[in-house]
């Protein structure tokens, strides 16, 4: 089955993948649906205004290369603002779902007690 | 220019949005086809793969749409920041460049802001006073109406008669409302005494006329201007603000004006006035249109326009009304006065009533100045270009090194306007101070002064000559780089290519030397005015004399007698002071608004068109002619015995009695009011030429009557309420009497308020055709001596420049046995050269400017040889001086140093 994405989870996601070091959008593309096995939806028509959003902000930059089959493609690489913001989002994710994690085992109590 | 386009080009890539869409693009199909690969792979015909990785991808529009808001918001910023570290480094550089010569910076700076300032002060007196309209509601339908009757000396614009203004009031459709008003004196009680007011008694139609709004409470209707109505008043703004602190509960509170009680009903807006006079209060002037006196002219009027019709039209309607008076009022305009006077009425735009021909003055004044904002920028321009010079090398050396033309003009753009920029704030401090002065100085004669000020007008002008200024100076010395690169080129040193160059800055000075002719002419004619108009006899004396103002109440002196006392105990306490010497009470003094006038009758003359010759009337207390220091040439005036007997006497002035009585005797003659009413004054005295309506007017004709006149039929001037004193004294501070002044009148009535206490030389000075060419003769002054100083600096700095760069050959020419002194007169040639071009020219600009100037003149030539020559002297000698320094240095040139330079 295929879960929809959180708001502002694809940004976490696509850092992760490019922690491996620099990677054009079809490579990351394909590195989140190979890792999840095709479990999370990543719309690849979101994927390339999220790259082009995190480049904005200064987490990724990217750089003009040659792919493995030798064709022109945009590379891109985290940069140390990048590392930070992962750092910081897997972070308040762990803890998100952790707490949700709580709420979903817990029993709930008897209504007025 | 190509470095101006290497500049957009640089610009526009950065924001390119064509080549960001071709990355984004690209992208997506480097994806596309990866995806549509793996697709393959597994099997699919290429279309089918296609197909698929386009469904994968999803909308191809959001998605597109995305990136480019992204990409958008991205350029944007970066151009902004790129823009904003271009500014930053290029200001930190020209600031650098320009600490390096910091005496080229100062100077160039002071030179641009005295040139701005003067022409954003000059600028701003115009916006204010011509320019800026009248501060009314729609103000270009305001129109001011005038009866006159050209040729009747000396006052041909009589104001509206009363049947007059009731008969246009009500008939003209052209206008959509007319009124009436009259503007005097009057004493308002407070609680220290008595205060002299400013009161304006209008129609009501005058509230719709100016579209008046209330600040507080209501202002004068029609039910409150009629004869029967109670005495209300209007206060003005200021007045209000000044006298009760902006205290809303005066409304409804009775005060007393003129010593009878008065309702205060409303106080009308601010910064509403009538368009000559000020305004303390406003009250009803409750017209009777019963009495309708039709043969005394004296409303000031004022119409406005109805929508959609023109002035033309107007005039047309008013005219042909004023046509029919003859029928209207038999008893006072008949067909021979009609048609031997060309009595009209006549309709003006009120913002022409107001400016009159003052705006002629100012516009020469602000051309004057903007003269000197142009020899200021030549002046500048040349510094710019002496500068470039020491730097030509340098900038040649980067030029060849491959720097960018573009980044060289950049550099010397950002530069010059670096210094434009302080030049303009410098500037509008200077010509903040100088309105502020022009504004404290009150130069009379000058309308709307109270509007006067720096204004954004006059801020946005100055800002753009400022940029224009800028661009200029910065580019110009560049245009010739490129010239420079190709003579470093060929040789190593070269660089003398620069004829041209010099034939630039030669034509600059001598085009600064014509235009300062054409100011110094200016001036010139100027001074000779203002000294021959100071030459002028007033025909009086103004040294040691205080003058002041005073009104009785209307109520407490209505008779003869009890103004006749008043007059009479005040002269006497005034005298008895010591140091006085003379004490004369008048309704008018000489010199201070003696306008007004009135049909009187000469007897044995035959007025033209049975129309009684409009004279100005005065009213005059025993000692008027002695304080005033006016020679009686013949007879005597009044005593207070005469007037207490009634006597029937008046002084006239020679110039009426000269015109009346031609080679016969005025003394005896009988003078009439109008009407057919019987006794004639008679001639006891004649007086002798006096400049009354100005020092540039010709003598005044005038009849003086006693103060309070005991025959009836001078409807005019009943007893006179409004009286100017005039305290002669033995010293030559006639102002320390102030305060026994204010005492004794204090102790003579308290109602009876002081004001305008001021010497009679200040009144001399203050009248308009004194106060205008004092106020024009200093402006010009001022451009002619910037002008001058200059002009000084500018041939100055060519001609020691040309003497650096002629050195060598001057050592030569030393080496080869010519003298210091040959070598010096070299270069005091040439800039004798120099200014004589620069005079020629400017000569035939002076000729064109007196002509434009030669209304402001007083019987000066506009080409008046004395100035002109003037003009020339000075600057031959400026040519001499400006040239003492270079030439000594040329002659201590030593040609042995030069050769070995060589």
């Amino acid at each position: 089955m295929q879960i929809d994405l959180l708001q502002g989870t694809l940004d976490m996601l696509i850092l992760k993948a490019l922690t491996g070091g620099a990677m054009h959008g079809y490579a990351v593309a394909s590195w989140l649906q190979r890792t999840t096995d095709d479990a999370l939806r990543v719309e690849e028509g979101s994927l390339y205004p999220a790259l082009h959003r995190m480049t904005r902000r200064g987490w990724v930059k990217s750089e003009w290369g040659v792919s493995e089959n030798n064709r022109r493609a945009k590379f891109y690489t985290l940069t140390a603002e990048g590392r930070r913001q992962l750092k910081e989002e897997f972070s308040a994710w762990e803890r998100l779902t952790e707490a949700v994690a709580k709420v979903l085992h817990a029993q709930p109590a008897a209504q007025g007690a | 220019m190509s470095w101006m386009i290497d500049r957009y080009q640089a610009l526009r890539s950065l924001l390119r949005r064509g080549h960001l869409e071709d990355e984004v693009a690209e992208e997506l199909e480097f994806h596309l086809a990866m995806r549509a690969e793996e697709y393959v792979a597994q099997g699919m015909t290429p279309e089918e793969a296609r197909a698929e990785a386009l469904r994968r991808f999803g909308s191809m529009d959001a998605y597109r749409k995305q990136t480019h808001q992204i990409d958008e918001d991205m350029a944007r910023e970066r151009r902004r920041t790129e823009i904003w570290d271009m500014v930053r480094r290029e200001t930190r550089q020209a600031l650098r460049s320009l600490a390096r010569s910091p005496s080229f910076a100062v100077v160039a700076v002071l030179t641009l802001a005295l040139g701005l300032g003067a022409t954003t002060a000059l600028y701003s007196v115009v916006d204010a006073v011509v320019l800026r309209p009248l501060p009314y509601d729609a103000p270009e339908q305001l129109v001011w109406l005038d009866s006159a009757v050209p040729g009747v000396a000396p006052d041909a614009r009589w104001g509206l008669s009363e049947a007059g203004y009731l008969h246009f009031a009500r008939e003209a459709r052209g206008l959509a409302s007319v009124g009436a008003f009259e503007v005097d004196n009057g004493s308002f009680a407070t609680s220290d005494g008595a205060l002299r007011v400013d009161v304006a008694t209008v129609t009501a139609s005058v509230m719709d006329v100016l579209r008046a709004r209330p600040a507080l409470g209501s202002l004068i209707t029609p039910e409150t201007d009629t004869p029967d109505a109670r005495r209300v008043a209007v206060l003005g703004y200021d007045f209000w603000v000044r006298q009760y602190g902006a205290d809303s509960r005066v409304l409804g509170t009775s005060v007393r004006l003129d010593d009878e009680p008065t309702e205060i009903i409303g106080v009308m807006a601010r910064g509403l006035e009538l368009p000559d006079d000020t305004v303390d209060v406003w009250m009803p002037l409750r017209l009777d249109p019963a009495s309708r006196p039709v043969n005394v002219h004296g409303l000031s009027a004022i119409g406005r326009l109805k929508d959609g019709t023109s002035l033309g039209q107007a005039q047309a309607e008013i005219t042909a009304m004023s046509a029919r008076f003859p029928e209207l009022f038999p008893s006072a305009y008949g067909e021979s006065f009609m048609r031997e006077t060309g009595f009209n009425t006549w309709v003006t735009p009120l913002a022409k009533h107001v400016v009159g021909d003052v705006d002629r003055v100012l516009w020469i004044l602000l051309g004057s100045v903007a003269l000197v904002l142009l020899i200021a920028c030549a002046n500048v321009a040349n510094l710019f270009l002496v500068r470039s010079e020491a730097r030509r090398r340098e900038l040649a050396v980067r030029s060849a090194l491959g720097a960018a033309r573009g980044d060289l003009a950049w550099h010397a753009l950002t530069e010059s306007l670096l210094l434009c920029l302080v030049a303009y704030g410098l500037g509008l401090l200077l010509a903040h101070g100088a309105l502020r002065l022009l504004v404290t100085l009150e130069p009379s004669g000058l309308p709307r002064l109270e509007e006067v000020g720096l204004g954004w007008h006059g801020a946005v002008v100055a800002a753009v000559l400022c940029v224009m200024a800028g661009v200029v100076f910065g580019l110009f010395p560049l245009a010739r780089t490129g010239a420079d690169v190709a003579a470093l080129r060929e040789s190593g040193r070269g660089l003398s290519a620069s004829r041209r160059r010099n034939l630039m800055r030669g034509g600059m000075v001598v085009g600064q030397v014509g235009l300062a002719v054409v100011l110094l002419a200016a001036a010139g004619l100027m001074l000779r005015s203002y000294w021959t108009l100071h030459a002028v006899d007033p025909g009086l004396k103004p040294e040691n004399v205080l003058t002041f103002d005073i009104v009785l109440p209307r109520t407490r002196y209505t008779n003869y007698d009890e103004v006749n006392r008043f007059h009479r105990e005040l002269v006497s306490r005034l005298e008895a002071l010591p140091g006085v010497t003379g004490v004369g009470a008048g309704s008018r003094l000489p010199l201070r608004d003696f306008g007004g006038c009135a049909g009187l009758s000469a007897e044995g003359v035959t007025p033209k068109g049975g129309l009684p010759p409009c004279l100005p009337v005065v009213g005059t207390a025993p000692g008027y002619f002695r304080a005033l220091g006016i020679p009686l040439l013949q007879g005597r005036e009044l005593t207070w015995e005469d007037l207490d007997r009634k006597a029937d006497g008046v002084v006239v002035t020679k110039a009426l009695a000269e015109r009346m009585w031609p080679g016969e005797d005025a003394l005896g003659k009988g003078i009439r009011g109008q009407g057919n009413g019987p006794p004639y004054y008679h001639v006891i005295g004649v007086a002798g030429d006096l400049r009354a309506h100005g020092l540039d007017k010709p003598p005044a004709e005038a009849v003086f009557f006693p103060l309070a006149p005991a025959a009836k039929d001078l409807p005019l001037w009943g007893p006179r309420r409004a009286v100017s004193v005039a305290v002669r004294t033995a010293t030559t501070r006639p102002e320390s009497l102030t305060p026994d002044v204010r005492r004794i009148l204090s102790e003579l009535d308290a109602t009876v308020p002081l004001a305008n206490v001021q010497t009679m030389e200040r009144a001399v000075a203050k009248s308009p055709s004194v106060a205008r060419a004092t106020f024009t003769l200093f402006l010009l002054g001022i451009a002619g001596s910037m002008a001058l100083l200059l002009s000084a600096v500018g041939l100055y700095g060519v001609i020691a420049f040309i003497v650096g760069q002629r050195r060598g050959e001057m050592g030569i020419r030393m080496a080869l046995g010519a003298r210091a002194a040959q070598v010096a007169g070299m270069v005091v040639l040439q800039s004798l050269r120099f200014t004589t071009l620069g005079i020629v020219l400017g000569l035939v600009g002076a000729l064109a400017m007196g002509q434009v100037m030669s209304a402001l003149l007083f019987e000066v030539s506009a080409s008046d040889p004395l100035v002109l020559a003037a003009v020339c002297g000075v600057l031959v000698m400026l040519a001499m001086l400006a040239a003492y320094g270079p030439a000594r240095r040329a002659a201590r040139v030593d040609p042995a140093e030069v050769l070995r330079s060589e």
